[in-house]
Parts: structure tokens; sequence; C-alpha cells
């Protein structure tokens, strides 16, 4: 009895400790698993969950060839190959594969770069195509790495670099539509979160996987035509050659949508080497970014201001005696002995400054420039022509250049005299081209843009629709200040342009102001014009070119590289001759 | 007179049968012991972890097969990229403007304009 009572005892003290130990085990997990529950699962995730970026693609760039888009900016994927100098096993080979392989993308001390014992990392090669990196891989060499990266192409070469602008090395979005559109063309980089295997290959096990899609960046397609716009790059380095001249700007535009066929600018660069630009001015898209005084080209302006309010007439005559008094100031004419009563259109034809202070003079008292006259011109100037102000295409870097107001002390009957005929104001060549298409497009103001529209995922081009218009001047007016145009061409030049088409323009020569004073020697010649049928003008074409202490002429020097682009749009358009 | 048995015959117990369903209790022959029901158990346990391992590890597989299927995508679209650049490098206007063809060609003498 007291064996069996001992016995008892015994089992009972083991059951006990056994259910003693269950109990710590049970509460240890317990703590473990339930109250450090979080803590754990955190710990896990940290070490088997793997956030990866699936990058997006930056929106490609196109131009158009006719109405077809061609790209004028892509995406290429590149390697870099690099070494590890500690696993590294046959430097001999590595250097030969390299040098033959990446050729002038690898670096040039590659031994020393391998001899680097305590480093882990050199870069051999930059730059590398996949298919360059393909025969690299080939050859099996070890230690030797890739990492891959995205990089601009340019398969135009320079052309519309200015236009284009281009990403540096850090990525960034510089100049150009590339900096105006960055936030089009750059996508949303899309999220894998996933339990990962040792190579990072992702799993479906776990239960807070996130798997959101890469969103690409606009394809976008420029109203620039590479047709139009090489030829206009060209004619425009002829013309540099021709005249002397240092620097070039020319804007091609079609006046009944406000499109920008072409944009030139010289010099100029090529974008994928942007980084061998000894001088960043070269960056600048001149004919949206450096406001200057347009000159006689803006007397078109006056004019039209001047017929629609009622006051003149391509016929109106009035007495030319080659200066005009405003306030203490004396207005004379570039071109003297045009004495006399003579009309309007004359004065055009001999870009007469009297005449438009005239114009000026009419649209007050008759008598002198003022409060009322100015306060009309302005209202064409800025409100209507919207000189002196952002015209919104999509170029980074657009300068507004000023009008300066009639409220204002400086804009005052002097300066607007001065207006009248193109100085005193400042204004870009895009803005002057802008509102010069709405003369010869029957009043119609469009906005400039470089955007044609869009490529969409399935590679469709889908083209913008034209944008409304503001109304500027009344038909009636935009026609005749049209063939005062015209006519002021062809008085001089009329043998230069094709038999059979309607073409007219307008010089311009402008002294450059230095250190706030007017340079005497130093002048940028303009020509404003357009071309096409008797009916429709096809395009609006203005050329400026500058240097240096060169005095350039807007009729001897810029005219020609108009009349070049002319003559060839009228090819290229397949505008028909009147017979 | 002979004696016939009822072929039908039913105890007490046996008409009283619905009302004491357990009265008979029938014990199988063959006994398994508490080590053995453990053994059971484990068994069990271990068929159902395995199968949840072999389903585990067929999905696995799949990711490795998806895996690979993207990354294949992703070289092809490399690839394609890579061909699109060159298309439009063989394209381009400078290359077009001293091709063989573009070299000899002429100027044309006369231009009709449809109507």
């Amino acid at each position: 009895m007291n064996l069996e009572l001992q016995k008892g005892s015994r089992s009972k003290k083991l059951i006990a400790m056994v259910a003693i130990i269950m109990a710590i085990f049970v509460m240890r997990l317990f703590y473990l698993q339930i109250i450090r529950h979080d803590y754990y699962v955190g710990l896990a995730d940290e070490e088997q969950v793997k956030r990866l970026t699936i990058p997006s693609k930056r929106g490609n760039i196109y131009g158009l060839n006719g109405n077809t888009p061609v790209p004028l900016v892509l995406n290429q994927t590149v390697y870099t190959v690099f070494a590890d100098p500690q696993t590294v096993t046959d430097d001999d080979k590595i250097i030969e594969v390299i040098k033959r392989v990446a050729g002038g993308n690898a670096r040039s001390d590659l031994q020393a770069l391998l001899d680097k014992a305590n480093s882990r990392y050199q870069i051999l090669a930059t730059k590398v195509t996949r298919a360059q990196a393909n025969l690299i891989k080939n050859e099996n060499l070890n230690g030797i790495g890739f990492q891959e990266e995205s990089q601009r192409v340019y398969p135009e070469g320079s052309l519309a670099a200015q236009t284009l602008g281009f990403l540096n090395f850090n990525g960034e979005a510089r100049y150009g539509v590339e900096s105006k559109l960055n936030s089009r063309l750059t996508g949303t980089d899309g999220l894998l979160q996933s339990v990962t295997d040792v190579s990072d290959v992702p799993l479906t096990i776990g239960d807070n996987n996130i798997n959101q899609p890469a969103v690409d960046g606009e394809n976008i397609v420029l109203s620039i035509d590479r047709n139009v716009q090489s030829h206009v790059e060209q004619f425009l380095a002829d013309g540099l050659k021709r005249t002397g001249a240092t620097n070039g700007s020319a804007i091609v535009m079609d006046p009944q949508t406000g499109k920008i066929m072409a944009m030139a600018n010289l010099p100029t660069y090529s974008p994928a080497e942007f980084n061998k630009v000894e001088d960043a001015a070269v960056f600048n898209n001149g004919v949206v970014s450096a406001p200057y005084e347009p000159g006689s080209d803006v007397k078109t302006l006056t004019m039209a201001t001047g017929i629609d309010k009622g006051v003149v007439s391509a016929n109106s005559t009035y007495v030319n005696t080659d200066y005009i008094q405003v306030e203490d100031r004396t207005i004379t004419n570039a071109t003297l002995g045009q004495t006399g009563t003579i009309t309007f259109q004359h004065a055009l034809n001999w870009s007469l400054n009297t005449g438009f202070v005239t114009v000026a003079e009419r649209l007050g008292d008759g008598k002198s420039v003022n409060r009322q006259s100015r306060d009309i011109m302005y209202d064409y100037f800025h409100n209507k022509f919207k000189l002196g102000q952002l015209t919104g295409v999509e170029v980074a870097g657009e300068a507004a250049g000023i009008v300066i107001s009639p409220d204002k002390s400086e804009g005052n009957a002097v300066r607007y005299s001065n207006m009248s005929f193109g100085q005193g104001l400042d204004v870009t060549m895009v803005q002057v081209a802008a509102a010069f298409s709405s003369i010869v497009n029957g009043g119609k103001y469009y906005k400039p843009t470089v955007l044609a529209g869009i490529v969409n995922s399935d590679g469709k081009y889908i083209a913008n629709k034209i944008a409304s218009a503001s109304n500027t001047v009344s038909e009636s007016t935009a026609n005749q200040v049209r063939e005062m145009a015209h006519v002021a061409r062809n008085v001089f030049f009329n043998s230069v342009d094709k038999a059979g088409y309607y073409i007219g323009g307008k010089t311009g020569t402008s002294q450059v102001i230095k250190d706030g004073v007017y340079s005497d020697n130093e002048t940028v010649g303009t020509y404003l014009g357009y071309g096409g049928s008797e009916e429709t003008s096809r395009y609006v074409i203005m050329v400026q070119v500058s240097g240096d202490n060169m005095e350039l002429q807007g009729s001897r020097d810029a005219l020609p590289i108009f009349t070049d682009i002319s003559n060839w749009m009228i090819d290229y358009l397949k505008i028909e001759p009147k017979v | 007179m002979s004696y016939q048995r009822n072929q039908n015959f039913n105890s007490r117990r046996q008409q009283n049968w619905s009302r004491n369903q357990n009265t008979v209790a029938f014990v199988s022959a063959i006994k398994l012991g508490p080590v053995t029901h453990t053994v059971l158990i484990a068994l069990m346990i271990t068929v159902l972890g395995l199968i949840y391992l072999t389903q585990a590890t067929r999905a696995t597989s799949y990711d490795y097969a998806t895996q690979k299927i993207d990354n294949q995508i992703a070289d092809l679209n490399t690839q394609k990229s890579d061909l699109e650049i060159e298309n439009a490098r063989l394209t381009a206007l400078e290359t077009v403007k001293n091709s063989s063809v573009a070299t000899t060609m002429t100027a044309p003498t006369s231009t009709e304009y449809a109507q």
C-alpha cells in the first residue's frame, strides 16, 4: 500500500513537472507568437519582403515628316560595365574584351583600375549598348558586372536642338520641350512589394503583396516638320556664312493654325553631347527667349491698328518732310528724300518712320500721340496682338518682353511714337510671328504652339484639335495690310520669288541697346513675311541675323534667307501657282 | 400434432428495439491503443503538411516561370527599342541625304498639280 502510494506520488510529480514545463513553453510561445507577433512579423518582412521600384519609361518626342510622326528623341537601354578587383581572375582577358567590344566607351586605364585590390567596384566602360553587353557577358569573365540605365538618343542629331532640350547627367530635364513638358514626359514609377527568394525573385506567398504597374510618360508629337526644320537650319547657316553674321534665328509658322513648323537657332549644339558645349547661351531658343526691339517689322501692326480704327488706309496720304517732332525729340527717316505728299503704302514700301508716327497721331487728335492714341496702340499691341506677354509656347525659357503701358510715366508720347516703327518695346520673334500670322489669316490670333498631338500606347498618332482663335483686326483690315506687305515686297524684290505665288513681307533693321543707349555700330537685321496663294497664306517666316559690332540689315542680310526658305516651302507644300 | 416453430420469433427485447438501441454493443475485433491513435494522427498531420508543401511549392514554381517570362518580355522590349532606334537612325534625314539613292536623284524638269 505504501509502495503504491509512493509510486503514485512520483508519477504525479513527474506529471506536474511536465505540466509546468509545458506551461512555460506555452507561455513563452504565447509571448513570442501572440504578444510579440507584430514585432517578429516585422523582422521577418524586413528580411523577406522586398519593395522593388518598377521604373517608368520617359515619353518619346516625335516630330513630323509631312503628317507622319518621326522620332526625334528616344530612350535607349545602356549598361555600365564594372569590375570587382577582388574577384577578378584574368586581367588580360578582361582588358582585351572590354577594349575590343566597348571601344571608345571603355576607360583608358583599365589595368590600373583592376589593380585596385582594396576596391570592390571599378567602372570599366559606360554607355555600352545591349548588343555590346551581351558580347561581354558571353565571355564569362569572373568579377565583371553590369548596371542597366536609360539614356536619351537623338536619331536626327542636332536637329531642332534648342526646341528639344536635353536631360543632364542627373536625368533632370533642361531647356526646350524636355523641360517645359517634363511633367507630361515623366511617367509614374510602379511598385512591386513581395516576398522574394535569395535571387530577389518575387514569390506569391504572403498576404501583403503589391503589384502596382508603372505608368509611362506621354509620347509627344511636335508640330516641327523635320524637312522644314532641316532646310531652315541649312538656309540660315548659308545666310550667316554669306553675311558674316555670327547669330541667326528663324521661325516658320502655319498662320492658319498657329503651329510652328520650324524654329532654328545658330550656333547650335548636339543634345547628345551637351556636356561639350562651352557657351551655355547656345542652349537658349532665341526665337522664344531673346526679346529685342523688332524695328520696322512692327510697322505692319501699326498700319493694321490705323486701318482697323478707320483713321488711315493704304492710299491715304500725309506730308512727309523726313522728320517729325514729338515733344522735345525729332524723329527722322532712315531713308531720306521721299518727301512731299505720299501714301501710307509708299511709307511702308520705303519704311519711313514719319508715316507711322503720323498713324499714331491720327489714332488720337491727329496732331500728337496723345493719351487716346496711346491707349488704342496699347490695346492693339498688347491685348490683341499679344506683344510683350508670354505666348505659352511649349518651350522652356520663354521671355515675356515688355510693352510699356500708357498708365506708366515711361509710356509717354515719345515712347509710343517710337513704338509705331518698332522701337521702345521688347518682344520675341515668336510674338511678332504670331501677331503677323493674325494679319495674313484674316484677323484671327492663334496661340503659337509646337504641339501637334501624341502617339498613344498602341503607336497610333492622335492629332490635337486646332485651338480656338481670338480676333485682332477685322478681315477687311487684315486683307488690306496683307496686300500692303505684298506690294512692299514686290516694289523692290519682285524677281526673287517664284512666279505665280502671293508673297509679302517687311524688312526690319533695329539698333541694339548697349549699356542703356542705342549702339552706333551694331544693328539686327530681320525679315517678316508670308507666302502661299492669293487666297490663302500657307506660311509665315521670320528671320533674324545679328553679330557683335556688326551692322546687319533686314533687306540685305535677312531677306535673302527668307527668300530661300519661302521658295523651298512652295515646293514642299506643293502649292499650285496661279497662271 | 406436430410442433411448428414460428420463424419470426421476436423477443421482447427485439420488440422494444426502437426504444433501446444501445442495448447491444458489437466490439470490433481490431483494437487500437493510444499509441496507434497518436501515430495515426501524426501521420494524418504529416500527409496534410505534405499536401500543403506540395501546393505551396507548385505555386512558387509558377512564380519562377512568371519571372522567367517577365525577363523575356523585358529583354524583347529592350530589343524592340534598340531596333526602333536603329530604324530611326537608318531613316534619319542625314542618312537618307547621303544614301546612294538620294545622290542619284535629279531635279524634276516640270511639275504638274492635281486638280
